[in-house]
């Protein structure tokens, strides 16, 4: 038990150390500026694996030896138990030495006493066992069913998370208004977690969003983010709708669906020379948070890349879906949170040149160059003309929400809920029930018999002074009712 | 009827009571007094009524349960540590002594309230808005009011077990006749009889404030062996409770892991008061590791490390 215990402790020491430091698997830009500040500290605690603790090979080797050195001590004192529940309570052999003993004298046959002893502690749910005038008595086995329930519990822990974990995943779907996201692996947003033994399998279940609602106090704290969703099969087959929203996820076709994240997605059309060349909703970023700036005070951004004509043009895109707080913003310089849209506003920048890099989520316009800005209303136009491309007309004629949805597989948590419960259920007889043994053994004495009583209790000590002197006067009376009052040699 | 004031007032109202029960207690505890504790039980009494007062007046001024921020916890927590004290440590334990210590952690968890934490009622934002709340965050500050009586009974228990054991130096150097050296001096600390017995032999300090080490480190067992399977409870709650807000039942976000962190130290405390050798003044040291890490747990992962429990505000 020393050993699980260092390996324990080693094991909080080792999580606590996760905590202090930024985690690259949750938070890896701060891992990365960590790095960047603390050049010789930052580059011995990567090669110790201190940015990523719970994935590192020593915490995996950590519980690994945990477990082992668990199982180590479990298999034994199961199997003691196992033999200690068929095999009836052992008989002492000498009373003398018991930090509880008492002589009582009873004017009744030493058989007769002793078969009252041992209905008596029968009634107290003793384990008797009684041997002519000898009855050995014991209480608390359920300390150690317990204790080893609530261990054993930890390995069913350990199943349920590889089992779970390994072969689940997670990730994030993002989702604007009127459209339709369907569970396969290149539609996940950015990294999807997997687990080692992940073996694919994506549902093809198609999640249309029919609309997405955040409702808010007067005072700005939000109230609730709820996603209505219309779930369909692979094959098109509908499905119904739910409601997923904070707190409450959904589960489809053994998938579960949380409410993560939201944001605007303005649908933006863009004609060159009166050709439509874009005709989507994107799916804007919020900028990060300034100092002293509510979040929700902050505009978003996105981008139009225009790959067909030669030159490329780049559309970037700020929108304030409150023009209130842009006027505000631009008249005072004091920022005004954004809950709904009102009148949406869109300030947009024309660039062109050779895109590098065509991925919808890289926003800066690299390497191009500038050739006007403009500025679009809900429902306006704004024409620009761009050199040796020719003339660019933009329209904004919806402004559409988007919802950001984590969707995760894990068929590990029952088991895992299990375990919990059965750690519970075991943890409370393990520290609230004592182990005691009691003796009564009736000699033949003058006026009948001499019996003497022992025991010992291997927890709450103080407590067991009552219990013991409890059975020992009840034994008195129980035996025989005109027995002379009991002379206790010894409580300690 | 203003809630919101009265749960203000009441509040200071508590910081006076509990800071003079305090100065009361402890003046009992020098002088003996029999009216001084009778003052101080009764101050200390009418600061759990005003304490109770302004939990119940908080939840009304809010039109929710009055736990979802960082002040609401600290108020219910130096409420239940109170309480905890009075009831399990004076009734049922049958100590005084330890009024004073804990009544003195009520005043400073509410001082810091009052003077980092303190924020009007308010709604809860959306993640806290889950009937899970009532459940985990009371098991939470449950376990940690007990977890905390355990923390300054063992502080206090480290405290006397030094000054026996200098007793028992001064014993063993000038041996009473009475005891003839049956003593086993190098015996396992809690095969020692009961040192109080030592205490009070010829050439000794006499006992002194405290009760005697034995009876600090029971009640400190005691404390801790009942705040365990409540904190237990209270991590598996939360862990239910995540996987429905954030779609994992576990993310060693910092508040997951300084609660792991917290709950494996005092489960190895509680494997180290069955294991030779770990008995006694290096299992009390475990606990109070277990302490200072429950401190984190509350204090510093909110305030200073950034995670999905920054609640200070709610």
């Amino acid at each position: 038990m020393r050993t699980a215990l260092v390996l324990l402790l080693m094991l909080a020491a080792g999580a606590a150390i996760g905590s202090l430091l930024p985690q690259i698997p949750n938070t890896p830009e701060r891992a990365g500026r960590y790095l960047m500040d603390h050049q010789v500290l930052g580059e011995l605690f990567y090669r110790a694996g201190f940015f990523d603790v719970y994935g590192s090979w020593w915490f995996v080797l950590l519980t690994t030896l945990l477990f082992v050195s668990l199982g180590a001590c479990l298999i034994p004192r199961t199997r003691a138990l196992a033999r200690a529940a068929r095999h009836r309570p052992v008989h002492a052999r000498e009373l003398d030495g018991f930090p509880h003993r008492a002589v009582v004298a009873v004017d009744r046959p030493p058989e007769v006493v002793a078969a009252a002893a041992e209905r008596m502690l029968r009634r107290r749910r003793f384990r008797v066992a009684r041997d002519g005038v000898a009855v050995a008595a014991e209480k608390g086995t359920l300390r150690e069913a317990g204790s080893l329930l609530f261990h054993w519990a930890f390995v069913l822990l350990l199943a349920g998370v590889i089992v779970g974990k390994g072969t689940g995943f997670s990730g994030y779907a993002v989702v604007t208004e009127g459209e339709t996201w369907v569970d396969a692996m290149p539609n996940y947003d950015g990294r999807i977690r997997t687990g080692r033994y992940f073996a694919g399998g994506f549902t093809g279940t198609e999640l249309e969003l029919l609309d997405f609602t955040a409702t808010y106090r007067p005072s700005g704290v939000p109230i609730d983010f709820v996603s209505r969703l219309r779930v369909s099969d692979r094959d098109g087959e509908p499905l119904g709708t739910v409601d997923v929203r904070v707190n409450h996820p959904a589960t489809i076709e053994g998938l579960r669906v949380f409410q993560s994240g939201f944001g605007w997605a303005p649908v933006v059309t863009a004609e060159l020379d009166g050709r439509r060349v874009w005709s989507s909703p994107i799916q804007m970023r919020r900028d990060p948070v300034r100092e002293g700036v509510p979040e929700s005070a902050m505009p978003w951004r996105g981008a139009i890349k225009l790959t067909v004509p030669e030159p490329d043009v780049m559309v970037t895109l700020e929108l304030w879906p409150d023009y209130r707080a842009f006027a505000a913003a631009q008249l005072t310089g004091r920022p005004v949170p954004m809950l709904v849209a009102f009148d949406p506003y869109i300030r947009f920048s024309v660039y062109e040149g050779t895109i590098l890099d065509p991925a919808r989520a890289t926003i800066a316009p690299m390497g191009l160059t500038l050739v006007d800005r403009g500025e679009l209303r809900a429902a306006g136009t704004s024409s620009i003309s761009v050199p040796r491309v020719g003339e660019l007309r933009l329209t904004f004629p919806e402004l559409r929400r988007y919802s950001e949805l984590l969707i995760s597989r894990d068929v590990g948590i029952p088991l895992v809920l299990a375990a919990a419960i059965l750690v519970l259920v075991g943890l409370l007889p393990a520290l609230s029930v004592s182990r005691r043994k009691v003796w009564v053994r009736a000699d033949p004495g003058p006026d009948g018999s001499n019996v003497t009583v022992a025991g010992f209790a291997l927890q709450r000590k103080d407590a067991f002074v009552d219990e013991f002197s409890r059975i020992v006067s009840s034994l008195d009376g129980a035996a025989a009712p005109a027995g002379r009052r009991a002379e206790h040699v010894g409580t300690s | 009827m203003d809630w919101a004031r009265i749960a203000g007032a009441t509040f200071d109202a508590t910081v006076w009571l509990y800071l003079s029960a305090m100065v009361l207690s402890f003046a009992y505890l020098a002088l003996r007094r029999q009216p001084l504790w009778v003052v101080a039980r009764v101050l200390a009494i009418g600061g759990v009524a005003t304490n109770l007062l302004s939990i119940v007046a908080r939840g009304v001024a809010a039109h929710r349960v009055p736990w979802g921020n960082m002040f609401e916890y600290s108020t219910v927590l130096a409420f239940l540590v109170v309480v905890g004290t009075l009831v399990l440590v004076e009734q049922v334990a049958k100590v005084k002594t330890l009024t004073g210590f804990s009544l003195m952690f009520a005043v400073l968890t509410l001082a810091i309230a009052a003077t980092a934490f303190r924020v009007d009622p308010s709604p809860l934002q959306p993640a806290l808005n889950s009937y899970w709340i009532k459940i985990h965050v009371v098991a939470a500050i449950a376990g940690s009011s007990l977890f905390a009586i355990g923390g300054i009974a063992t502080i206090l228990f480290l405290i006397k077990d030094r000054s026996e054991r200098r007793a028992l130096v001064a014993v063993r150097e000038r041996p009473p006749a009475i005891m003839g050296g049956a003593v086993d001096m190098d015996a396992p600390h809690d095969l020692i009889p009961d040192p109080e017995d030592a205490v009070v032999a010829p050439g000794a300090r006499r006992p002194g404030i405290l009760p005697s080490a034995a009876l600090l480190d029971r009640i400190a067992y005691r404390a801790i062996a009942f705040a365990f399977p409540i904190w237990t409870f209270a991590v598996i709650a939360g862990a239910i409770w995540a996987q429905d807000a954030w779609g994992r039942y576990w993310g060693w976000d910092p508040k997951e892991t300084w609660s792991f962190v917290t709950w494996t130290i005092f489960a190895g405390y509680l494997h180290a008061r069955s294991t030779a050798g770990w008995r006694g003044r290096k299992a009390a040291w475990i606990a109070v590791v277990g302490f200072v890490s429950l401190l984190i747990t509350y204090y510093a992962v909110n305030l200073w490390i950034v995670g999905l429990h920054s609640y200070k505000l709610g």
